[in-house]
């Protein structure tokens, strides 16, 4: 057993994934020599050779085409998108090839692929450094969508993600990569893509987050045990599919729930699932389902900090959603 | 359409970047190659055939789609020897074709099946991809034909991945991938074929040039005088050629994916060619073409100038033809029967093959669907 940071358990989890199956490759801009601007690929150009270690131009199109290319001949491609927003000009191969390729091939033709990325904000990146695009890639059918906010689970929902049959976008909130380190056990375990994890159980309200927001949902928690009110926190990890399961399961016990994640609000994710809630629970609510979501602003540079949910903000939410 | 592998050829006999387009046959059906034509009889004959399959297979699509059974679909007349000379330099089955919608002859060609093509043009249960595609998409696993995406130029970054998979597992496979003019203005056909030389990926790249992208003529998409001049940006071999030439089209691809295979690399090959028809059955060409143009290149008809070359060898004859043409459409009328008796694509098969597994929101979905058609 190791303590490792989120980006350490995700170039060891490669190396592994990598030992394991040698159809596994990595491409991306930067992932050889350099290790990845973020050095998630560290060491793995020297273990593993040139050939399943790919420094491509600098094409996000190339990277990710090719990947759906490789993929449907046979290899399990990883591919890095530098930041997740850069993903744009690859965009085009996710939507209309990747995403699309098992379905219009009548099944012929897969793509098990994954695109990692680092996302979200809290790093004085500006608007092109620090977004959160999960939204854009949920609302295309045939690609499976997961964030991460833990080294125990980079390392297990990677391995699963490599190892489905799937297009799996993998993102990875940047700000967290060397937040914290934790316990990762060296067994080769996988984290269920599509399983939401409780992170406190709770009875009064149900706190559901993922991704880059986790460490403020977390605090909010410790806040509201404090004044003496009992949260539930969800942690969904998997955004497509997402776990109805765990989250109507939480929120028909509490009756409350205040969702939060760092992505734009308008169209979020976070949208779709109060929608639900508020479909599947409405005669057992004691309050209507908040939103505790990123502006719809562009990401700012100089409000950096106050872009992303604060504690205070999300202490404010489940405030209105108690007294209501 | 059954055809033999050619043998590999020892040596590069073409000059890339040439400025008159590479041909075999002048107009009168002459064989001018500067090397000793070495392809069988047979092979000659077939090729012939194939090209008459593909252009009375197109006229059937335009009678679907005037009798109301199908909704669209791109005409490929004038294609007919760029499209069998493709299908006739690559290893069926072996290597792989990344197709684009116009190319249900080199589908044709390469065997697949007509009920098949059929069945994707009607979207019936003869399509293996189950009716998910407007018409006018070839695919086939078994020939390792890539499914087909309306988006142009989509299709060639996964060439480029395919051919880099096929180098580093060593499969002595070959990825061709076929577009049109206007593909050659995306992003992506840059980025797939820049990637593709970096790596030195067995690729070939094919343009089948016909002048215009919809209405837009080829002097609005690009400055330069040819396509295969662009493959100078790459630091590959880029081949201007004459794509209404069956035999030119078959020989300069076949070295070219040869090339690839040995290890040297990928190549661009534009093949000049003309669609007689629209774009496809929602134009009207007559806004932006002179039939005059139309005409001029209807005189240098592929088929035409490649029957007086058989006829020349003594291996056409009218009642070859007569028996050719019957055998063609008593098999395209029986493919067509089988395609449309396979039956409607079920409406919940909407629902397979999003994701490998069913999930959850989906299921939900089909059971929507299912209580509604109850």
């Amino acid at each position: 057993m190791a303590t490792l940071t989120m980006v350490q358990a995700i170039a060891r989890t490669l190396a592994e994934e990598m030992e394991r199956d040698e159809r596994v490759v990595v491409l991306g801009e930067d992932v050889g020599r350099r290790g990845g601007v973020f050095l998630a690929t560290e060491g793995l150009l020297d273990r593993f050779g040139p050939e399943r270690v790919i420094d491509t131009p600098l094409s996000e199109a190339a990277i990710i085409g090719a990947a759906v290319g490789m993929a449907a001949h046979g290899l399990r491609p990883v591919a890095e998108i530098q930041f997740a927003d850069y993903i744009f000009p690859g965009f085009d191969q996710l939507a209309t090839q990747a995403a699309k390729l098992r379905y219009r091939s009548g099944g012929q033709f897969t793509a098990p692929m994954v695109v990692r990325m680092p996302s979200g904000g809290g790093v004085r990146g500006g608007h092109h450094h620090s977004q959160s695009p999960e939204a854009h890639f949920a609302h295309t059918a045939g690609l499976k969508v997961v964030v991460v906010s833990t080294p125990y689970d980079a390392k297990g929902l990677l391995k699963a993600a490599i190892r489905d049959d799937d297009p799996v976008l993998f993102l990875e909130p940047k700000r967290l990569y060397r937040a914290t380190r934790e316990e990762v056990p060296d067994d080769d375990y996988l984290v269920p893509i599509g399983k939401a994890a409780v992170r406190r159980q709770g009875t009064d309200l149900t706190l559901i987050g993922y991704g880059t927001s986790m460490p403020e949902v977390l605090k909010a928690g410790d806040e509201l045990a404090k004044a003496g009110v009992s949260a539930e926190i969800l942690d969904l990890r998997s955004l497509v599919p997402w776990d109805i399961e765990a989250v109507t399961r939480s929120v028909a016990k509490t009756g409350r729930v205040v969702l939060v994640a760092d992505a734009p609000r308008l169209s979020s994710v976070l949208g779709e699932i109060a929608a639900t809630i508020a479909e599947e629970l409405f005669d057992q609510m004691l309050a209507p389902p908040v939103r505790v979501a990123g502006f719809d602003t562009p990401y700012p540079y100089a409000q950096d900090k106050l872009y992303l949910p604060t504690v205070t903000r999300i202490l404010n939410a489940a405030k209105h959603v108690l007294e209501y | 359409m059954v055809h033999e592998t050619l043998p590999v050829m020892g040596t590069e006999w073409f000059r890339p970047f040439t400025e008159q387009s590479i041909a075999l046959l002048n107009e009168e059906g002459e064989w001018i190659g500067d090397f000793p034509l070495d392809l069988e009889e047979a092979l000659l004959r077939q090729l012939y055939r194939d090209m008459l399959a593909v252009r009375l297979m197109d006229e059937r699509f335009t009678v679907l789609l005037r009798t109301g059974k199908i909704s669209f679909t791109a005409p490929i007349a004038g294609h007919e020897a760029a499209q069998v000379g493709v299908a006739h330099a690559l290893r069926r089955g072996h290597d792989w074709l990344f197709p684009y919608y116009r190319d249900y002859g080199l589908a044709l060609a390469l065997g697949v099946p007509p009920v098949e093509i059929f069945g994707q043009m009607l979207a019936t249960k003869a399509d293996l991809a189950k009716g998910r595609q407007m018409p006018c998409h070839p695919n086939s696993r078994v020939l390792n034909i890539f499914a087909a995406a309306s988006t142009v130029a989509s299709h060639i970054p996964p060439a480029t991945g395919a051919a880099l998979s096929m180098k580093l597992r060593r499969t002595g496979q070959v990825a061709v991938c076929t577009f049109g003019d206007g593909a050659t203005s995306e992003g992506d056909w840059y980025a797939a074929i820049n990637f593709a030389a970096v790596q030195q990926v067995p690729a070939v790249f094919v343009c089948e040039n016909n002048h215009y992208a919809i209405s837009v003529p080829l002097s609005c998409q690009t400055a330069t005088r040819t396509i295969a001049e662009k493959a100078h940006a790459f630091a590959i071999p880029g081949y201007h050629v004459d794509g209404m030439d069956v035999l030119a089209t078959l020989y300069v691809v076949r070295e070219a994916i040869e090339r690839a295979r040995a290890g040297h690399g990928p190549s661009l090959v534009e093949l000049v060619v003309y669609r007689y028809g629209p774009h496809s059955s929602a134009d009207d060409d007559t806004r932006y073409r002179p039939r005059e143009e139309v005409e001029l290149w209807r005189r240098r008809d592929p088929l035409a100038r490649y029957q007086r070359f058989l006829a020349r060898r003594g291996l056409w004859s009218e009642e070859w033809e007569q028996q050719l043409r019957d055998e063609i459409a008593q098999e395209l009328a029986q493919a067509i029967e089988a395609a449309e008796h396979a039956g409607e694509v079920p409406a919940e098969w909407m629902f397979d093959d999003v994701y490998a597994e069913p999930l959850w929101h989906l299921e939900r979905q089909r059971a929507l669907l299912r209580a509604e058609l109850q």
